[in-house]
């Protein structure tokens, strides 16, 4: 009986894999692709799909951390802040003596994840709803920017920033790479460590979590904690392709995080999902939104296709029946 | 005798949930004028049958049918226009809401598209004044204790003026002043020509109120006969299969009674002052009518509620835990009387549920070992005789199942002291006797076991000493030889003699 | 057990009326904080008592009531539409442009109605329906309503009647009595039953539908009347601005959380109560006009409002604890 076992697992595993959402999200990606390169050439030349990519994983890793937040039963509204304000500062806190300028880096995203930390301890210990603590933290950040860039762009010269920004090390993106190593630091995390278990036991019912002894409230905050470091990851990445910050910057990829998470089969009430589905998730959204522009419609009707079908795929996968 | 056709009737109707055959096969009829009690252990089916009977559910297999004629497609608006209410024992009611607008739900009395609030007011006050109810009416249903919205719900099936009034367990939650309105109440209706459906696990009460029984036992009717000529140890053999002494394992002594918990001057949610001594290889019962503190003090005692004490003691440390991992750290584990809510997560999978509380312990960021968590959840599985794909979601299994889950997934934990909740609520009988063999066991090898029950035999046969609560105290506290059904309830409800408890 | 019988109340006030006295008693603590606002705005700018002054704020008020009323009826439902700006907007964008035509103001306004009832039904009837969370449905939804704003008016132009914004956003009360009469609206459609069985739907869905409620159609109704109140919050600032802008109602979307948040509207449903709402909303708008008052920087404003929206639902939540 023991040699028919692995077998029968490998092979049960394998069908689990390919007919799980992440994999399917994946599957309509490289569909999508090929049917946009038959009509329309440019499409699928390496190039276009590598800057596809590039631009996916700013969303990617923005939506690395809202994955987290969501699948532990809250949302985070302040990422677009966030970024913001990691794009912004980093030109600010770069030191002279630091040649690299790791040190900004690091500083930088020291500073992001105190935010994040701070709205984890508003969520867990002050006991304010997700929504209304994040968006407020938002508020802050919104007076916040206006102290430290005022009006004004601020432009980078810190070379690290600069090198992930543009460069391409084997024709890959570097920001890419950083996308590569966070999704595997992540999913590591997620499925492989007695944190991401409790994460998903505290979105499915905190309730039942707390009496099974897992510590919700610690828990609660450092998933916020990690939102805020991967938003600020992202505003450096931002930062290095921009070459300049600015207020408003993180703006459109607070919807687009939220998106990305759905649309990879990660349900927005909590405590089921994956950051594997969120990846392919940021890459169809990204595809998407290329496809519009492609069709060369006005401002209006890209929003409209763009909307609609985001809707069209919430409905092929989003649907909560009969879960609770 | 009625011969006329009954105003509601199920004809070998069948419902399956999640692939578990929940009802088999059942018929029922409801005539006018009848008080028709339904039987059965917890998860026999009954609520099940009240669900198809009242449209809240659509049957997998058989008919419903109204005075003789079949309806295909019932929902509760259908049962209501036939004239049929339900007072379950999951309320229908909105706590925002007054007590008027709730008694009036979903029929409102209307005048230009609006609801008549004169009207209701009048109506509802007829209902209420049926139901013993003497609050003003226009207070929020959410502020009223548990019992007074239970005669709010039942004054809402009244307000409708049905053919037909199912009752699941309506008292339950009552005091023995409100179940004798009730009761009476009951009376006046069977006098005026209803169908009364009548759940209840008080046999005394049904054999004094109702004419006709069926008896469910594991979905399937077992009996469906006139009242007259059964009597309650012939019921309750119906409805368990066995005589009830069968259905506990031989009660031996403990060797030696070490303290694992003790608490002087225990004060927490409803719990006033209290002194409790918990000691290893005993299970202790926990007995009195809901809602008298007992889950506050089990909850304080896990650490998941605060509680004040003049001297507290776990395991010879000073002082109850603060926190639940505290608790669990010290060996303590708890399981909820609400598995679907409190004691389980229904959606996750069998495994991760029995995983649980081991990745509360760990580290945060160690690694998981799949193919040892793997081995762990097996054998924890068939220990306690889980059968089936790990994999499936908790929700897949039966009420029982679903209860082994939530006590089993402490084990690895190697728990001293198991505070259990109400633990064989709604489980079959032979979960049930598994259940009760395992807590006999955990004694025997040295735990401490507390046993929260609302089923009085349960703790007269498992426990060897039982303590009674009532308002928040310790009223009584009852060794192994002076354990009886009659002392328990009597403790209870406060009465001075035993008979008067009955 | 109380021993007032029923029959004796009933000579004191109608039922109607005793319910909505027992309804304003949460509320007590929010209309003191709101008073005090009040005041507090009226010491700092006197002219709050002449009638322009008053109609001014009532006009800077109108729109975020609005929202909040939209937002409120959802959230009561257990629901939240996060395509309220959108909706603003487009509300907006068709009045500026029929309004100054053919259709006129009645019918400028008729289009603004049916647009906001039609596309709140279709967004009750998805999230209803299909089972989708109302949270990505006005996510999406958001996308189309402000696309479709675009392709109305691709750059901010149109224009709206002058007597019109002279009557809504000039120097008489216009605002406030319309607020009045939606108020009375409200009123009498929270004593229908589709409008009261919001609360069931919400708290307690399962117990609803088993009273006979049709939940489904409290819910599509629901979405239907916030879908007309966001738009016809972007008629009334398109009236104020004299003209559309596609993208004017941006920033309402989080605004209307904020103020029915702080009006004690609950996110699980069922709880909370419109008049609440509008409080909040008031609360809101005051807070703005006095930290501007107060000469508060920006920044500090920023930093203040996310304080007090922080404070009003943490502090209730202590309260409870203790």
């Amino acid at each position: 009986m023991s040699s028919a076992r692995p077998a029968r697992s490998f092979k049960r595993r394998t069908t689990a894999i390919l007919r799980s959402r992440p994999f399917l999200t994946f599957a309509v990606v490289l569909l999508v692709w090929v049917a946009a390169s038959f009509l329309r050439p440019g499409f699928g030349s390496f190039g276009h799909l590598r800057y596809l990519v590039e631009l996916a994983a700013v969303i990617g890793l923005v939506a690395a951390g809202q994955t987290f937040v969501v699948i532990a039963g809250g949302i985070d509204l302040s990422i677009a802040a966030i970024v913001t304000v990691s794009a912004v500062s980093l030109p600010l806190l770069s030191i002279d003596a630091d040649p690299t300028g790791v040190t900004a880096i690091i500083a930088t995203l020291a500073m992001t994840t105190c935010i994040g930390l701070g709205n984890g301890l508003g969520v867990a210990y002050l006991r304010v709803h997700p929504m209304i603590m994040t968006l407020a933290m938002a508020t802050f950040l919104q007076g916040l920017l206006i102290i430290i860039a005022g009006g004004s762009a601020i432009s980078s010269q810190n070379p690290l920033v600069a090198w992930l920004g543009n460069a391409r090390p084997g024709g890959i993106p570097a920001g890419v790479y950083v996308w590569l190593a966070v999704s595997a630091l992540v999913l590591l995390v997620m499925h492989a460590t007695p944190l991401g278990a409790r994460i998903f036991a505290i979105g499915a019912n905190p309730l039942a979590s707390k009496l099974s002894g897992v510590p919700v409230q610690a828990t609660t905050t450092v998933v916020y904690a990690i939102s805020g470091f991967t938003a600020g990851i992202a505003g450096v990445l931002l930062l290095g392709m921009n070459g300049q910050g600015y207020v408003g910057i993180g703006d459109p990829y607070l919807l687009a995080s939220i998106a990305a998470v759905v649309l990879g089969g990660t349900s927005i009430l909590g405590g089921l999902g994956t950051y594997a589905g969120t990846m392919p998730g940021a890459l169809l959204l990204v595809t998407i939104t290329a496809l519009i522009t492609v069709v060369n419609a006005s401002a209006g009707w890209r929003s409209i296709l763009f909307g609609s079908l985001v809707l069209a795929l919430l409905l092929l996968s989003g649907r909560e029946q009969a879960r609770r | 005798m009625a011969t006329a056709a009954p105003y509601l009737a199920a004809r070998g109707v069948s419902k399956w949930f999640f692939g578990n055959p929940v009802l088999r096969d059942v018929s029922i009829e409801l005539h006018p004028g009848r008080v028709h009690a339904l039987l059965g252990e917890n998860g026999a089916g009954k609520s099940t049958l009240i669900n198809l009977l009242s449209g809240a559910l659509p049957a997998d297999r058989g008919t419903i049918e109204i005075d003789g004629t079949p309806i295909p497609r019932m929902t509760p608006a259908t049962a209501q226009q036939a004239g049929i209410a339900v007072v379950q024992q999951e309320l229908s009611l909105t706590g925002s809401l007054s007590i008027a607008e709730n008694i009036g739900l979903g029929s409102y009395p209307r005048q230009f598209g609006m609801i008549d609030y004169a009207a209701l007011a009048d109506r509802a006050e007829a209902a209420a004044n049926l139901a013993g109810l003497h609050e003003p009416l226009s207070i929020p249903v959410g502020t009223l204790p548990l019992g007074r919205r239970q005669m709010v719900e039942i004054a809402k099936a009244l307000y409708r003026k049905p053919r037909v009034l199912i009752l699941d367990e309506p008292t339950s939650s009552l005091s023995a002043s409100e179940a004798r309105i009730l009761t009476e109440l009951l009376q006046r209706l069977k006098r005026e020509g209803v169908a009364i459906l009548f759940i209840s696990h008080r046999l005394p009460e049904v054999i004094a109120l109702c004419q006709h029984v069926t008896v469910l036992k594991d979905g399937v009717c077992m009996a469906d006969r006139p009242i007259e000529g059964t009597d309650a140890a012939g019921l309750v053999r119906l409805m368990v299969g066995r005589d009830p002494g069968d259905l506990f394992p031989h009660w031996t002594p403990a060797p030696s009674l070490a303290t694992a918990i003790a608490v002087k001057g225990f004060s927490s949610g409803l719990m006033r002052d209290v002194d409790l001594e918990i000691r290893r290889g005993e299970v202790l019962g926990i007995g009195g009518l809901a809602g008298q503190g007992q889950e506050d003090l089990l909850l304080a005692l896990y650490g998941a509620a605060p509680a004040e004490t003049s001297a507290a003691e776990v395991n010879g440390v000073a002082g109850l835990p603060r926190s639940v991992s505290r608790a669990n750290a010290m060996g303590i584990a708890y399981v909820p009387a609400d598995r679907k809510r409190e004691g389980l997560h229904i959606s996750h999978s069998i495994i991760t549920n029995l995983l649980l509380p081991g990745f509360a312990r760990k580290s945060a960021l160690e690694l998981r070992n799949r193919s040892e968590e793997g081995q762990v959840a097996k054998d924890l599985a068939s220990h306690f005789a889980i059968k089936g794909d790990l994999d499936r979601p908790a929700q897949a299994l039966s009420g029982g199942n679903q209860q082994k889950v939530a006590l089993a997934k402490w084990m690895s934990n190697q728990p001293q002291v198991l505070l259990l909740n109400d633990p064989t609520r709604g489980v079959d009988v032979e979960t049930k006797r598994e259940i009760y063999i395992m807590l006999r066991q955990f004694a025997i090898e040295g735990k401490a076991v507390v046993l929260l029950s609302s089923d009085t035999p349960e703790l007269v046969h498992l426990c060897d000493r039982v303590v009674v609560i009532r308002e928040g105290r310790i009223v009584s506290l009852l060794e192994r030889a002076e354990l009886s059904e009659q002392a328990i309830v009597a403790a209870a409800v406060g009465a001075e003699t035993p008979e008067a408890a009955a | 057990m109380s021993e007032v019988p029923a029959h004796s109340a009933k000579a004191v006030l109608p039922l109607y009326w005793q319910v909505q006295r027992r309804r304003n008693a949460d509320l007590f603590g929010l209309f003191a904080v709101v008073l005090a606002f009040l005041a507090a705005y009226g010491f700092l700018f006197p002219g709050f008592f002449t009638l322009q002054g008053f109609a001014k704020f009532t006009q800077s008020w109108f729109p975020l009531a609005l929202v909040a009323m939209a937002q409120a009826i959802l959230m009561l439902t257990g629901g939240i539409s996060l395509a309220v700006g959108a909706m603003v907007s487009l509300g907006a964008v068709i009045a500026a442009t029929t309004m100054a035509g053919p259709l006129g103001v009645t019918g400028g306004a008729a289009v603004v109605a049916l647009a906001g009832l039609g596309i709140g039904a279709a967004t009750g009837l998805i999230v209803v329906k299909l089972r989708l969370p109302a949270i990505v449905v006005t996510l999406a939804g958001s996308f189309i309503v402000g696309g479709a704003a675009l392709l109305i008016l691709p750059r901010p132009g149109g224009a709206v009647p002058e007597w019109l914004s002279d009557m809504l956003a000039g120097n008489t009360p216009a605002a406030f009595a319309l607020i009045v009469l939606i108020v009375l609206l409200w009123k009498i459609y929270l004593a229908t039953p589709l409008g009261l069985g919001i609360y069931a739907a919400g708290e307690n869905p399962v117990g609803a539908y088993r009273s006979g409620i049709r939940v489904d159609r409290v819910l599509v109704a629901a979405y239907a009347i916030s879908g007309l109140l966001s738009t016809g919050a972007g008629l009334f600032v398109a009236a104020q601005t004299g003209s559309g802008d596609p993208v004017i109602g941006t920033a309402f979307t989080l605004n209307s959380i904020a103020a029915a948040v702080l009006g004690g509207i609950g996110f699980l449903g069922g709880q909370g109560s419109m008049r609440g709402a509008l409080a909040g909303s008031l609360l809101l708008s005051l807070m703005i006009s006095v930290m501007f008052f107060l000469g508060f920087t920006p920044v500090s404003q920023y930093v203040a409002q996310g304080l007090i929206i922080i404070g009003a639902v943490a502090i209730p939540q202590f309260r409870r604890k203790r």
